[in-house]
């Protein structure tokens, strides 16, 4: 039960990663940015690259990474938002989807169609707690990612930068009307959006490799944990980013947890019915409480 | 006329004859690859694709081949729209085509309406069924395959509670019915089964029900990545008992992301493994010709292909110069490649061999365990 239970809050704790830089993109700009999940995909090969240039373990990598994905991020912005945004919404969304199919198919042609393995945080063995076995590369994802969101969380609660920040995402023509550089802060949280993709990609391009083709996967679970977690809200999507990974490991486990269970329809509690659920239960919430989980934002999406 | 023009001229002249003959005993082929190069597939496609340029690059002097490469994506749209550009572009003798079962079955309607044979390594088992005198499989079927897969585990392992994961794809889904079928012949069914989706990346889940099963031995049927994914994650599960995987771990890259320890007591089932230790000089040759063009290692699904195409070029070399004449000697012609001698079961399905491969935890390199014809 631990080990599971550990492993979907690694693999929550990713998603989260992954669901906070889209969150904070989709308020700054009122657009969805269909790139994210191969910003993630481009994260992973950051940090397999840079390894394999520095020899150095993951952890130790992640500054790095965060600091050429948002580097990415800022030059993403310069190339997919900025020369349209003053167009129909529609038009900063196809270029989303145009630069992520071109991230995939340069990452094809330059790193090749295997996956990769990227490397552990720390390392990849098991710490004994009597007989259950737990992973280290878990346990330091869930610390990472910890410790990431809550310093995302003091950069936008308690600093000027973070309430220019919360300002824009909130109203950019009253953020700018009080003088704050729009535009700016705008390219500023593409950068850290794309930070925390890449954050995302390096935990998880060991634990799940890494391949070209990814990106299109992740930015399905991010969508779905800001739909659940509510529409533009930070907080709310790192919780629908954790439910979702917790539904994915413990729905399939429940005959093993709960004896009685085990002598149910196998299919009942299969991988397939626990997709079946989810988005089940992702079209249940959109009918009966589209504000999502835990409430609305303020803008207006278009 | 001097004695010195005379000789130039009659020098020039028996130049032109011989240039003549020479153009006119070279046979011109147009042979159109046509793979998924992105998409999901990319890595199998690429693999497809270079093991038919290698066999193209080879090719005897005498032939004169037109290969263009066009990316058909993962979509049956982009197979089709590929086949028939091929075909309007001008002469196809044969197509290299598709490994993606739904894309081969999109493009299968316009080979036999233009009576054009296609040569694929794809495993979907449906291909052979459709009485589509266009289609030849240079890789075993899932009938072979699958068949070899399980007499390996009943047969050879003496094993008999059987866990049973596979793909909820086209890919998994048939492989699954021809295991169980196999199974079934032999007196046994699983013990546990559970399909997965192509996504599913954390596998606790089935890990953890194939442990409660209590099996003896673990069948695998999934692709390349979820393959890697379940055993690594069945290592840190310390599941000891042998896993026995499709077609998918002999690819080196799959095999790649694994630690040596995680591939102990691992076996999986392939038309031919170009790195395992065992082979014979003409496939450590072609394994050797593969790494220095392609700076990667060779799997089955390239010497499949590149065996496909050496087909096609001796069927060629013995006169068969049109669609028509190279697709009567495919259906009933017979080749030695280099994984197999191929010979069409008059369903199309050429392959009719398959191995076991096994690790032993030390390397990630296999040595052939078991050769099933």
């Amino acid at each position: 039960m631990l080990q599971l239970l550990l492993n979907a809050l690694a693999l929550g704790a990713s998603y989260a990663l992954l669901a906070l830089g889209f969150v904070l993109i989709l308020n700054a700009t009122s657009a969805v940015n269909f790139a994210h999940g191969d910003v993630v995909m481009l994260g992973g090969y950051t940090a397999i690259a840079l390894h394999a240039l520095l020899q150095w373990p993951g952890a130790f990598l992640l500054p790095l990474v965060l600091a050429v994905m948002a580097l990415l991020g800022l030059v993403f912005s310069l190339g997919a938002y900025f020369p349209l945004k003053d167009r129909p919404p529609v038009s900063v969304f196809i270029s989303t989807i145009a630069l992520g199919i071109v991230f995939q198919n340069a990452t094809n042609a330059i790193a090749g169609a295997e996956p990769r393995k990227g490397p552990a945080l720390f390392g990849e063995g098991q710490v004994n707690f009597g007989n259950v076995a737990i992973g280290e590369q878990a346990m330091a994802i869930i610390g990472a990612a910890a410790l990431l969101i809550a310093g995302q969380h003091l950069l936008f609660r308690y600093t000027g930068l973070g309430r220019r920040l919360r300002a824009t995402a909130q109203d950019r023509q009253m953020a700018e009307a009080v003088g704050i550089s729009v535009n700016r802060m705008i390219g500023l949280t593409f950068a850290i959006g794309a930070g925390l993709a890449g954050a995302a990609g390096l935990m998880l391009a060991n634990t799940f490799f890494a391949s070209p083709t990814d990106g299109s996967n992740y930015i399905l679970k991010a969508y779905i944990a800001v739909t659940i977690g509510g529409w533009g809200n930070l907080y709310g999507a790192v919780c629908g980013a954790m439910f979702i990974a917790l539904f994915e490991v413990l729905y399939p486990s429940l005959p093993i947890l709960v004896p009685l269970l085990k002598s149910t329809t196998p299919w009942l509690f299969s991988q397939t019915m626990s997709s079946i659920l989810l988005y089940v239960g992702l079209l249940a919430i959109m009918f009966f409480r589209p504000q999502g989980l835990f409430g609305e934002a303020i803008q207006k999406r278009v | 006329m001097s004695p010195s023009h005379c000789l130039r001229r009659v020098g020039t002249g028996l130049c032109v004859a011989l240039l003549s003959s020479s153009a006119l005993s070279q046979a011109e082929i147009g042979l159109p690859v046509l793979v998924p190069v992105t998409g999901f597939l990319s890595l199998e496609g690429t693999s497809q694709r270079n093991g038919a340029l290698l066999a193209i690059r080879n090719a005897p002097n005498s032939i004169k081949i037109s290969a263009p490469v066009t990316d058909t994506g993962a979509s049956p749209e982009g197979a089709s729209t590929a086949l028939e550009r091929a075909l309007a572009r001008g002469k196809v003798t044969a197509v290299v085509a598709s490994m993606l079962g739904p894309q081969m079955l999109a493009m299968m309607p316009i080979a036999l309406e233009n009576k054009v044979p296609l040569a694929t390594v794809s495993g979907t088992a449906d291909l052979t069924e459709r009485k589509n005198p266009y289609v030849f499989r240079f890789f075993p079927g899932d009938a072979t395959a699958k068949a070899a897969h399980v007499r390996y585990v009943v047969e050879d392992m003496q094993k008999k509670r059987i866990a049973l994961v596979y793909q909820t794809t086209a890919y998994g889904q048939g492989g699954r019915a021809q295991i169980v079928e196999q199974l079934k012949k032999a007196g046994l069914a699983p013990v546990m089964e559970e399909a997965l989706e192509v996504q599913v990346k954390d596998m606790s889940a089935v890990i953890g029900k194939v442990q409660q099963s209590n099996p003896d031995v673990v069948m695998l049927h999934l692709h390349g990545g979820p393959s890697a994914l379940f055993l690594k994650q069945a290592a840190a599960s310390r599941i000891t008992v042998p896993i026995i995987t499709g077609s998918a771990l002999g690819q080196p890259s799959t095999a790649a992301l694994l630690e040596p320890a995680e591939l102990k007591n691992v076996c999986a089932e392939t038309n031919a493994a170009p790195i395992a230790s065992g082979n014979g000089p003409e496939m450590e040759e072609f394994t050797q010709k593969f790494r220095a063009e392609f700076k990667t290692e060779p799997d089955g699904f390239a010497v499949g292909q590149y065996d496909a195409v050496g087909m096609i070029l001796d069927a060629v070399q013995k006169g068969a110069t049109t669609p028509e004449a190279v697709t009567r000697y495919l259906s009933s012609g017979s080749y030695q490649g280099l994984a197999m001698k191929y010979k069409s079961d008059g369903k199309g399905n050429m392959a009719h061999s398959a191995i076991i491969i096994c690790y032993d935890g030390n390397s990630r390199v296999p040595k052939i365990a078991k050769r099933y014809n």
